[in-house]
């Protein structure tokens, strides 16, 4: 089997000289194939009495083919209602596929599904899911007893899990009197309790501040390191996508509109945008530039730290770029600052989303 | 079973942090027992011939009759209420998502709800006895035998009752119906002997007819298994059909809200 698309092994940027995640990376966590889930679209009394047996459905995952790897951080992107979380809780057994097969860790999700329970935990960022009336050490101690951890040894993985994701200190503190961000931990933590080998987390830090968002995520990242936790995350933050996950999906309708590495997605559907910092933004070089197709969606930006700039994309790469910044520079516009900046993670999803729709209609088209 | 007393303690810790509604809920078994003992007492005379099938004392008679009464509604409503309670907190799903077994979660559901509807029930016995309940003391294991059979048939309508709140969100008036029925025509105050026959027939249909039947003759009279064993006899059959098809039903159910994705659809 070969490495899946957009991972070296090591992966790069981050030092990682243990040869078993290399191995672990060969290794298929969680397969997908074919799976499909559509629900009943909701009706009028009116309708639903006139066809009783004929409800529209609407399809949320359409016959769906992924492998994610062992000890892999997988992101999973999408526009709402793309069906990440339908994804995900098909994968934790709570909703039934329509059809197709799922197997993690080896057991498949309809037919063994106590065995893939054991074997895999899901953080939401539902809090209601915890009970506020406990403190988080009773919360901890339920799951444990459910779990089959009972006694001296659930007491002792709660304290160490708890310090773990920094609540050693609100062990005795009922959840109703939790913070938002402390709830989410809380979450992390009861679902590190059974030291799963898969975690399903569905935008996990929502809720977080962005130092207890950052450091959150490192320690996904450790799991998935040094714990060779395999990773499924849906996520909307590109921090949590470009910067620690092996890999990413972006779903569209149900389907893989593109699978691979965060920062080839953004090169292959981003294409290059630019900002040019200039106090002669009405400058007819401009103009011209967009007439002769060498910059396009030119758009000003609001002036940022008293400074005035327009964005534009620049496609045919750095060469281009260069091309774009002398012919400015001779038209005499004086520039001040010329940069590449990244896309937005929204824009890039709606743009991976356009091409998908793009190639479905061509293809429909086509037949 | 692990599984199970780890929810038991959760509610147990979560019903503990309430601690007036605890306290009300032990104190106020003196408001259900003196009215009934005076009351009792004052219709001893009159009662007497009418409960000779069963009991020679009224007020053991009907503290008998309560209990089993309220054993029998928190085996109903226990596992519903607490299906619909998790649907509502949003903890059903997480729970689920555990490896626990479908039927440790149950019993771990109901579990609180029962183990202290029946501490109630041993205070509400003690202290009807102290106040001159006559109670058959050899009659004990047999009598806790016939009051198991009839816990786990309403246990099973509890089933029934918790898929129709899994797939409805709410039972409607089924279980207010069959306590009702059991209250009402089950013989918790009065003999059935006493029910109108048109309506006895439909008495046929409630376990606790039989069940406090039996219970009473074995607890108040002394009677044997040999007298019971008809009602015995149907009791079983009552519990296999009842548990049998609740657990169908609950199975069902379950796969359903798996299959439409709304487990924690509230």
């Amino acid at each position: 089997m070969t490495l899946p698309a957009g991972i070296d092994a090591p992966s790069a940027g981050r030092p990682d000289p243990r040869r078993w995640r290399a191995e672990a990376l060969r290794t298929i966590s969680v397969s997908l194939r074919g799976i499909t889930k559509s629900y009943a679209v909701r009706r009028g009394w009116r309708d639903a009495a006139r066809h009783p047996f004929s409800a529209p459905r609407n399809i949320v995952i359409d016959t769906l083919d992924l492998d994610v790897f062992e000890s892999e951080m997988f992101g999973i992107l999408g526009l709402n209602g793309a069906g990440k979380t339908t994804l995900l809780k098909m994968l934790a057994t709570f909703i039934l596929p329509d059809s197709g097969s799922a197997s993690v860790a080896g057991h498949d999700i309809i037919n063994n599904p106590r065995a893939v329970r054991a074997q895999l935990a899901m953080v939401t960022a539902d809090e209601r899911s915890l009970n506020w009336r406990l403190s988080a050490d009773e919360n901890m101690l339920l799951f444990a007893g459910l779990h089959g951890i009972n006694g001296e040894q659930a007491r002792r993985l709660t304290g160490q899990i708890l310090a773990k994701v920094g609540l050693e200190s609100g062990g005795n503190k009922i959840v109703g009197a939790f913070s938002s961000g402390m709830r989410q931990r809380l979450l992390l933590a009861r679902a590190l309790l059974s030291n799963p080998r898969i975690l399903l987390l569905d935008e996990p830090t929502r809720s977080l501040d962005p130092v207890a968002a950052h450091d959150f995520r490192g320690l996904l990242r450790n799991l998935a390191d040094e714990g060779g936790v395999t990773i499924l995350l849906a996520t909307h933050n590109p921090d949590e996508a470009f910067a620690y996950c092996d890999r990413v999906v972006v779903l569209h309708r149900g389907g893989i509109a593109a699978l691979g590495r965060a920062s080839e997605l953004a090169a292959r559907f981003g294409r290059e945008r630019y900002r040019v910092w200039t106090q002669n933004r009405e400058h007819p070089a401009f103009v011209a530039l967009a007439r002769r197709g060498l910059v396009e969606e030119l758009t000003p930006v609001a002036d940022l730290d008293g400074g005035h700039a327009l964005e534009c994309t620049i496609p045919g790469g750095e060469a281009q770029a260069a091309e774009v910044l002398r012919r400015l520079v001779e038209s005499h516009v004086v520039v001040a600052r010329f940069e590449r900046v990244s896309l937005p993670l929204s824009s890039l999803i709606a743009r991976i989303a356009e091409t998908h729709l793009a190639a479905a209609e061509r293809g429909r088209a086509h037949a | 079973m692990r599984e199970s007393w780890a929810l038991i303690r959760a509610a147990w810790v979560t019903a503990a942090s309430y601690r007036m509604g605890m306290f009300i809920s032990l104190f106020g078994l003196v408001f259900v027992l003196l009215p009934l003992y005076f009351i009792a007492n004052a219709l001893q005379p009159t009662m007497a011939h009418t409960i000779a099938g069963e009991a020679h004392q009224y007020f053991g008679f009907v503290v008998l009759g309560a209990v089993c009464f309220s054993l029998a509604s928190i085996c109903t409503t226990a596992l519903p209420s607490a299906i619909g309670g998790a649907i509502g907190n949003g903890t059903l799903e997480a729970i689920l998502g555990t490896p626990a077994r479908l039927r440790s979660i149950c019993i771990g559901l109901m579990g609180y709800g029962v183990l202290w509807a029946t501490l109630r029930a041993v205070i509400l016995l003690t202290v009807a006895i102290w106040l001159g309940a006559a109670v058959m003391w050899r009659g004990v294991p047999l009598a806790l035998g016939v009051m198991a059979l009839t816990m786990l048939i309403y246990t099973g309508f509890g089933l029934l009752l918790a898929a129709i709140v899994m797939l409805f969100r709410t039972s409607g008036p089924l279980a207010t119906v069959l306590l009702t029925g059991s209250m009402f025509l089950g013989g918790v105050y009065y003999p059935t002997s006493v029910i109108p026959s048109f309506l006895r027939d439909l008495a046929a249909f409630f376990p606790l007819t039989y069940g406090l039947r039996a219970l009473r003759q074995i607890m108040l009279r002394g009677d044997s298994f040999h007298h019971v064993a008809h009602d015995v006899q149907i009791l079983a059959l009552m519990t296999t059909i009842s548990l049998s098809v609740g657990t169908l039903m609950f199975c069902l159910a379950l796969q359903r809200a798996r299959r439409a994705g709304t487990l924690s659809s509230y």
